[in-house]
């Protein structure tokens, strides 16, 4: 041991820690302190779906495609692709630059191993299910390689930059195991892992023999703060330079505040009312009237600012599946009339339970009392009832769940398969609608493999299945961002460019 | 009287092995009864239902409640605790990872609890029958009524935010690199001599624990009050004031000795509480302790996580009323002589 713990140490230290300075720390240029609100849990990209982990893992590894800022898929680890007509199998040429973070050269031997091979020896890869159609891939140089499916898999490339899509180092993994590869990570993104600490702090440094746009940062440290209000205090004392899911209020404040950048960015998260056909919502009507008795805009403004778009349909602006010319109007006197139809109103209204979770997204809970209290004057009586967002699923698949459930849902890819194809397929675990009028339709969109047809197929689907009252789109949410004035940073759709795009002006 | 420590300890020992499995098992029983399905959660949600089906199969859930106990306790003799659902990492593993950093935030809130509330006890007692005794009984009630968490909030807005001169997020300043030997981060850095990280341990600790602490504090300040005020009435305090003893060797030399073995046992079970408290005072600092970890079980619903702290729990409440007997035997002269 080194260090002699002496009184006049001890001293010097207690000082140290009564007077320090400020904390607040002077940019450094080639640092970055990041406040993210959950860790990784797992290092392993494969293994499980986390959305807030995306971002952390763009930063380590590399995913075949990616998308541009208006969503578009563009080549990454991928320099091209092409699927099939029939869309049963996927050409695909991999760039002979990458590396991974050992130096050894990336190949189709890893594209395979990721896609295929490690999906059939690994237990609990979520990837499992997202390429559960890969039959096989065919390899035919390092470079490039053919993907074979089972059935149509029409949104192959969309998937390619999606959830859990990300190249790993067959060497590696096969050579420690998969369970030593989740702790000690390699992968060939723009940034190394270097420390890790589980719910509190990952670091980063950068990759500089990346095959990319080289990061202007040299080191993210990213601190794990779970609580809300501790990001919100840790971006104004300066302890950390930026940080994302703060509450609405506190952001507008930070708007407000000349030492920060602060803004509500619409992302590709959109919150609807997920609504079965049976029980009191088996009348149209009441689906309809319910539907027309929310104020969207209102809700839009107590509880996002007004920053959150109200939507018609289960897609936001700017990906194929949105309609522009399409609405669904907030009318409280059809919503009575409707109501009427059926024998309900105001004084003898219908029953219906109101499933939500309380602090998965930011206001669920306020928005579910809301949407009861509109519903009341029109003529509806909603019995809020929280659920664990971890239950939704073990709910429905037991028909347990209410008539309405207040629902959060990602979608990177923007692509309409994974909006309304998956909301609205009676055979999968998101759907409470398990009617066939739109379920049948729905389910056959999952094999049109061409692309026009398929996405004229959703956009038709959408109106019909709003129409119908198979759904009730609400709001296109925000995702919240504050750091520090002169940290510059890419943003768009789901993906932060949480470390790849930050620099200091 | 190592002896009979020793012996002391041995028994608690035997009677702690029964305890622990019948915690375990109710613990265990009462998880299995939530309408959780554990297999489900543990597959990603486009898992079919045959898959899931599979999955509860693989995991024993369609067995008796006894026999996957059963199993259970068979794999934490063997040193597994069964698989995160949510990490999908060893429950053990995970445990094992933030135990140390619980330990060592509750251990320093304990030391704050018991500096305040012991110093505060012999303030209130000195200040008996005057209007500071009152002022001080009214501070206490103040102190005590504002939970840990607010506390917690209260500190980091002042000091963190108002007047920043405490960092209080995570464990170290960003630009260190933790040691990594024995887990606990103090200790390691005492070990390899690195000073930088202790005093950036010491300071991001500071926050936390004084947020545990401060609402342990009055209780401890009270009964030592109030066992002070007993003890003053013994014979033996009469007598040293007879042989000309002064009043402040006969508080800290004579009474407190005597006073303080009520103080300990609080201490004691307080520790236990305090242990508790840990869960979201841990979330607001992004300490990375078991009480993050079982925040986290708890929203996932993550069984073998909540399960394997939940153990650890009793485990350390086990583990402080030994040392609380152990602790007694020494002070308490009575206890020699049985």
């Amino acid at each position: 041991m080194t260090f002699k713990l002496q009184r006049r140490a001890l001293l010097a230290g207690a000082t140290a820690i009564a007077f320090a300075p400020r904390l607040a720390r002077a940019a450094d240029a080639d640092a970055v302190t990041i406040g993210w609100p959950n860790d990784v849990g797992t290092w392993d990209p494969n293994q499980r779906f986390t959305p807030d982990a995306q971002s952390i893992f763009k930063a380590v590894f590399d995913s075949p495609l990616t998308q541009n800022q208006q969503l578009k898929l563009v080549p990454h680890a991928l320099a091209a692709w092409e699927l099939a007509p029939d869309a049963l199998s996927m050409k695909v040429r991999l760039r002979d630059d990458i590396s991974f973070h050992d130096g050894v050269r990336m190949t189709t031997e890893d594209f395979k191993y990721t896609f295929l091979d490690r999906i059939k020896t690994t237990p609990g890869l979520d990837t499992a299910n997202s390429w559960r159609k890969v039959q096989d891939i065919e390899i035919l140089s390092p470079t490039d390689a053919i993907m074979h499916f089972s059935s149509p898999a029409p949104t192959a490339p969309q998937w390619m930059s999606f959830l859990g899509s990300y190249i790993v180092p067959k060497h590696a993994v096969e050579a420690v195991g998969a369970a030593a590869f989740a702790q000690k990570p390699l992968g060939s993104g723009p940034y190394k892992l270097v420390d890790y600490e589980l719910n509190a702090r990952i670091v980063l440094e950068r990759n500089d023999a990346y095959w990319g746009p080289k990061p202007k940062i040299r080191r993210v440290t990213i601190q794990v703060i779970k609580d809300a209000s501790a990001r919100v205090a840790a971006v104004q004392s300066g302890q950390v330079d930026l940080t994302v899911n703060l509450p609405i209020r506190d952001t507008v404040r930070l708007q407000a505040d000349a030492a920060f950048t602060a803004a509500l960015l619409p992302i590709t998260r959109v919150i609807l009312l997920q609504v079965r056909n049976d029980l009191g919502f088996a009348d149209q009507n009441v689906r309809l009237a319910a539907h027309h008795g929310i104020d969207k805009a209102s809700l839009s403004k107590a509880f996002f600012n007004g920053a959150a778009v109200p939507l018609s349909v289960p897609a936001v602006s700017g990906t194929p599946g949105f309609l522009a010319d399409f609405s669904f109007p907030y009318d409280p006197e059809q919503a009575k009339g409707l109501l009427a139809r059926s024998g309900f109103s105001v004084e003898k209204p219908a029953k219906i339970g109101l499933a939500t979770t309380n602090g998965q997204f930011p206001g669920d809970y306020d928005l579910a009392r809301a949407i009861a209290q509109m519903w009341k004057k029109v003529g509806i009586e909603a019995d809020i009832q929280v659920i664990e967002y971890a239950k939704y699923f073990e709910l429905n698949r037991g028909g347990k769940l209410p008539e309405a459930t207040l629902y959060s849902w990602d979608n990177a890819t923007g692509d309409p398969e994974i909006y309304t194809g998956y909301l609205l397929n009676p055979k999968m675990p998101f759907s409470a609608w398990k009617g066939m009028e739109i379920g049948q339709k729905d389910m056959d969109l999952f094999n049109v493999a061409n692309y026009d047809d398929r996405i004229a197929g959703y956009r038709a689907l959408n109106r019909e299945a709003v129409s119908f009252g198979a759904t009730i789109p609400l709001l296109q949410t925000v995702m919240t961002i504050a750091r520090k004035k002169g940290l510059e940073m890419e943003a768009f759709g789901q993906w932060l460019g949480v470390a790849a795009t930050l620099s200091w002006s | 009287m190592t002896r009979m420590i020793a012996g002391l300890l041995v028994r608690r020992a035997l009677v702690a092995v029964p305890l622990l499995v019948l915690v375990s098992f109710l613990l265990f029983a009462a998880l299995r009864l939530l309408p959780i399905d554990a297999a489900a959660m543990s597959l990603p949600p486009t898992a079919t239902l045959a898959e899931v089906a599979a999955k509860r199969h693989d995991m024993g859930l369609d067995r008796p409640v006894i026999v996957q106990y059963g199993i259970w306790i068979d794999g934490v003799m063997h040193g597994r605790f069964g698989q995160s659902i949510a990490l999908r990492r060893d429950a053990g593993t995970l445990l094992a990872g933030g135990l140390p950093t619980t330990i060592e935030l509750a251990v320093c809130a304990m030391l704050v609890a018991s500096t305040l509330g012991l110093g505060g006890g012999l303030l209130l007692f000195a200040a008996r029958g005057t209007w500071a005794e009152a002022a001080g009984d009214l501070v206490a009630t103040l102190l005590m009524s504002v939970p840990d968490f607010m506390w917690a909030l209260l500190l980091l807005l002042v000091f963190g935010v108002l007047m920043p001169v405490l960092p209080f997020i995570g464990r170290l300043d960003p630009g260190l690199t933790r040691p990594s030997i024995t887990g606990f981060l103090l200790i390691d850095a005492l070990t390899t001599g690195n000073s930088a990280v202790l005093f950036s341990a010491l300071r991001h600790m500071a926050l936390p624990a004084v947020a545990l602490g401060m609402a342990f504090a009055p209780p401890l300040a009270r009964v030592l009050r109030s066992s002070l005020l007993d003890v003053y009435h013994d014979d033996y305090i009469r007598q040293a004031r007879l042989r000309g003893i002064g009043e402040t060797r006969i508080l800290l030399c004579h009474a407190l000795k005597n006073a303080i073995i009520p103080t300990l046992t609080l201490m004691g079970v307080q520790f236990g509480f305090l242990f508790g408290g840990t869960l979201l005072v841990e979330v607001i600092y992004g300490y990375p302790g078991v009480g993050n970890l079982m925040v986290d079980a708890v929203r996932n619903a993550d069984l073998p996580v909540i399960q394997a702290v939940g153990v650890s729990y009793c485990v350390v409440v086990i583990a402080i009323s030994m040392i609380t007997d152990a602790a007694h035997q020494l002070i308490d002269p009575r206890q020699h002589a049985r």
